[in-house]
């Protein structure tokens, strides 16, 4: 089998390269045959790969340990649903993923041109191939990335790290992946409509769902990740600023910034530049965040897995991404000049080019702090830097995620606009009453920012209620309208979504990352003893030690629980155990656990791991204010980013047009 | 093309763009740790800096009480070089003899002890590649 996947490997290269050469030509004279031909290679490409990723499946469910990469990633104690996980544990596997995905969006955007045969989209397939290509060749040249290569005899299977085996982290890779690729699209019609000169919308028509696809996986692999950091990592805490995150962090950033440039491309024909500089950027920074990763030049302190051959790969991509956009790009800059332009600085489109250029910014920051500071410099940029960087980042972000579609197009007068912001007003009053009694005092800057977000909660409320009076028209009644500003525009609706999201994620993340408290103690375990309690600093909480047990755990593991009661104000509210797992070869581990509510959740965790003969533990208790809303408005941003993904009907899309009302149009309604 | 709409255009962004350089720069001058080895810090060139050094945890030197935790780690380039490291923070739950970590702190060079700010084991992801001989057949 290991032959069948390696031949599969080898021929899908040549097919990738193949389809490359007919589209190439075909662009070139602008011949349907070669374009279809190469069309017919990508199909064989995808079958290819299919092929491989089938044999590497097979394997792991069948448990084939004569696969090296099967052994390292599995074992036979396994349940089905970890051993598939295995597929993407391991860099080799990962690679492979990363391709079949690449093939998929290939064949998926050549069947839906088979019939037409454009130039716009065989270029778009073409970059796609050359992606693809490259991973595929990477994977046949290297054999560290190679996941067909037999096991030395005698190899024992290495099991999955018990760390992982956590559904958050089964699918926090692969959700990735998805986003990466999908991400991969609006960069190869990017490419391709810069070949062409092309700078009306159509790439951007054609784009335009995959980078929302692509969005909405970044960041539900994002949000996974940073879940089981918290459940299961037990480092007290859901990001840690750490390289591999940071780079995670970086494309999501410029896709966020990219969607809102492809609004306004379409809508006004502004921010073109932006729009294939972004899409180039973002392409570029997920093959960053691989390099990062991959490589292990950056995250780990000694380079150790550090292969040459693998590094020279992924830099020549990153180059080639780098020079082909700049080249051409340069090449083609006047013909992509704005139809418009940004008239007033008390505008919508200010406000989009501001949210567009700070998103930017923030992930430059973070791409320059995590790559190029350790790189030349030798040195590393901490937490603490990175939040002086994001805090502020955030809530000025927000604040012109609140305001700007509160604002007309083009100009806004003042008058209207002080209506406007009646409502965000006094929620934002409101709200500081509610910080103060949650005890959010200590610092400025995180009240100001919880303002913020009290001011953004009432400027989407009144987003969502001046859609609805628009929807409604003159003489009909409010709720009329709620119903079809909601199911009107596919874009308005999932904007009032994702945007609601935001103001939740901020308010979580200043709360939790401003406001948590930390207190720990060495708990005697002796019966009767003294010191078997822990009083938090605050003194709200009270953690009295009532017992251990200890049972099997997973991977022939001992699991011991070390139980307390939970007083919270001298009432029980509930009894924690946390525990540590014990793993015959790869050590021990302690984990927290989480008593959740939605003014803080109680995260209790032992410093360091215990089993039944130890006489103390030494016991840490975290609150976490708000960190629920993190998690709620991580849903809404994905929620938000299928409604924009969903299929409408005729006459939806007839409503949705985008009109461009004429200077002046937009102020008047408002006041209506 | 509206030439004075522009000229604020450009004028807005390069503000923004020029103050957001500086703060960044200045932070990373302030704040950034200097990526050293263990075998390094011996040299007293820097005393009281922020640096990150990797490590591994030597057995039988973790002690605990009250205050926090103290252990001493060893240098990971094969050097015979040891630094003790103390921290009160959260522990990651991997932490124990043996794991190579990460210390991001304050040296002092006086006292021969590194004030941990932030602690990190290796994350136990097998993407950065781990120090398991099972792990790497191949190589």
């Amino acid at each position: 089998m290991i032959v069948l996947g390696r031949l599969s490997l080898t021929l899908a290269l040549i097919l990738a390269l193949a389809s490359i050469v007919f589209l190439a030509l075909g662009m070139r004279g602008d011949r349907k045959d070669l374009l279809r031909n190469g069309y017919y290679a990508v199909y064989g490409f995808f079958l290819a790969t299919v092929i491989a990723s089938a044999v590497l499946l097979q394997a792991f469910l069948t448990g084939d340990f004569g696969f090296a990469y099967v052994a390292e990633n599995s074992d036979s104690t396994l349940p089905a649903f970890y051993r598939v996980a295995g597929f993407w544990a391991g860099q080799q596997g990962s690679f492979l993923f990363w391709l079949l995905l690449v093939a998929i969006v290939a064949v998926v955007i050549a069947a839906l041109d088979l019939t037409r045969v454009e130039r716009l989209t065989a270029g778009a397939v073409m970059v796609i191939c050359v992606v693809g290509a490259v991973f595929t060749a990477l994977m046949v040249l290297d054999k560290g990335s190679n996941p067909f290569i037999a096991a030395e005899a005698g190899t024992q299977p290495f099991g999955l790290n018990p760390l992982l085996l956590h559904p958050g982290m089964v699918l926090h890779p692969p959700a990735l992946f998805i986003g990466y690729v999908g991400l991969t699209v609006p960069f190869a019609f990017g490419i391709s409509t810069l070949l062409l000169g092309r700078a009306d919308k159509e790439w951007v028509r054609r784009s335009q769902k995959w980078a929302v696809a692509g969005w909405l996986f970044l960041t539900l692999g994002i949000g996974l990740g940073a879940w089981w950091a918290y459940v299961v990592l037990s480092f007290g805490g859901y990001w840690a600023w750490d390289p591999v995150e940071n780079t995670s962090l970086v494309p999501w950033l410029t896709a966020t910034a990219l969607l809102h440039a492809f609004t306004l491309y379409k809508a006004r024909g502004l921010f073109k530049r932006w729009a294939l500089g972004l899409a180039a950027a973002t392409f570029f920074l997920t093959i960053l965040a691989t390099w990062t990763t991959r490589t292990g030049l950056i995250s780990s302190v000694h380079a150790f897995g550090r292969n040459d051959l693998l590094v020279l790969i992924l830099s020549s991509l990153l180059v080639l991404t780098a020079v082909a956009s700049a080249g051409l790009m340069a090449w083609r800059w006047r013909r992509f000049e704005s139809h418009d332009e940004v008239e007033s600085l008390l505008s919508r489109d200010f406000l989009y080019y501001l949210t567009n250029l700070l998103l930017t910014l923030f992930a430059a920051a973070v791409a320059i702090g995590t790559v190029a500071v350790p790189l030349l410099f030798e040195r590393t940029v901490g937490a603490s830097t990175y939040d002086v960087i994001a805090q502020p980042l955030g809530v000025v972000t927000l604040l012109l995620i609140a305001v700007c579609p509160l604002l007309a197009w083009r100009k806004t007068e003042g008058a209207p606009l002080r209506r406007t912001l009646i409502l965000p007003a006094v929620t934002a009053a409101l709200s500081v009453p509610l910080w103060l009694a949650m005890g959010f005092q200590s610092s400025i800057w995180g009240v100001l920012g919880l303002v913020v977000c009290g001011f953004a909660f009432g400027a989407v409320l009144q987003f969502v209620l001046r859609s609805a009076r628009r929807a409604a028209g003159p003489g009909r009644s409010l709720w009329a309208g709620l119903g079809r500003a909601f199911t009107g525009s596919r874009t308005r609706t999932a904007a009032f979504v994702i945007h609601m999201g935001m103001v939740l994620v901020v308010a979580g993340l200043l709360g939790s990352a401003l406001y948590k408290t930390e207190s720990s103690a060495l708990v005697s375990t002796k019966a009767g003893g003294e010191g078997s309690d822990l009083v938090t600093d605050d003194g709200s909480y009270t953690l009295k030690y009532t017992g251990m047990r200890s049972e099997p755990g997973s991977q022939s593991s001992q699991r011991t629980y070390a139980a307390f009661d939970v007083l919270h104000d001298q009432a029980r509210v509930g009894t924690v155990e946390p525990h540590t797992d014990i793993y015959p070869v790869s050590g021990a581990a302690v984990r927290a656990v989480i008593l959740g509510g939605w003014g803080h959740d109680l995260f209790v965790v032992a410093d360091e791991p215990f089993d039944e003969s130890s006489d103390s533990i030494a016991l840490r208790v975290v609150t976490f204010p708000l960190i629920r809303f993190v998690w709620l408005g991580s849903i809404l941003l994905c929620v938000g980013a299928v409604v924009s993904l969903w299929p409408r009907g005729r006459t939806q899309e007839q409503e949705a047009r985008v009109t461009v009302p004429a200077p002046g149009a937009e102020t008047d309604r408002a006041t209506a | 093309m509206n030439k004075k709409s522009r000229t604020r255009l450009l004028v807005a962004t390069g503000v923004i763009v020029v103050v957001f350089v500086i703060a960044v720069v200045f932070l990373v001058q302030r704040q950034g740790a200097y990526y050293r080895q263990v075998a390094d810090l011996t040299t007293g060139q820097y005393d009281g800096k922020n640096v990150k050094v990797g490590g591994r945890v030597v057995d039988g030197t973790i002690a605990r009480d009250d205050d926090g935790v103290s252990f001493v780690i060893q240098d990971l380039t094969g050097k015979d070089a040891t630094v003790e490291v103390t921290y009160d923070g959260q522990m990651p739950g991997t932490f124990e003899p043996g794991v190579d970590v990460v210390v991001i702190g304050q040296y002092a060079s006086a006292a021969g002890v590194l004030t941990a700010d932030e602690l990190q084991t290796k994350c136990p992801s097998k993407y950065e590649g781990q120090a398991s001989p099972a792990a790497q057949p191949g190589q």
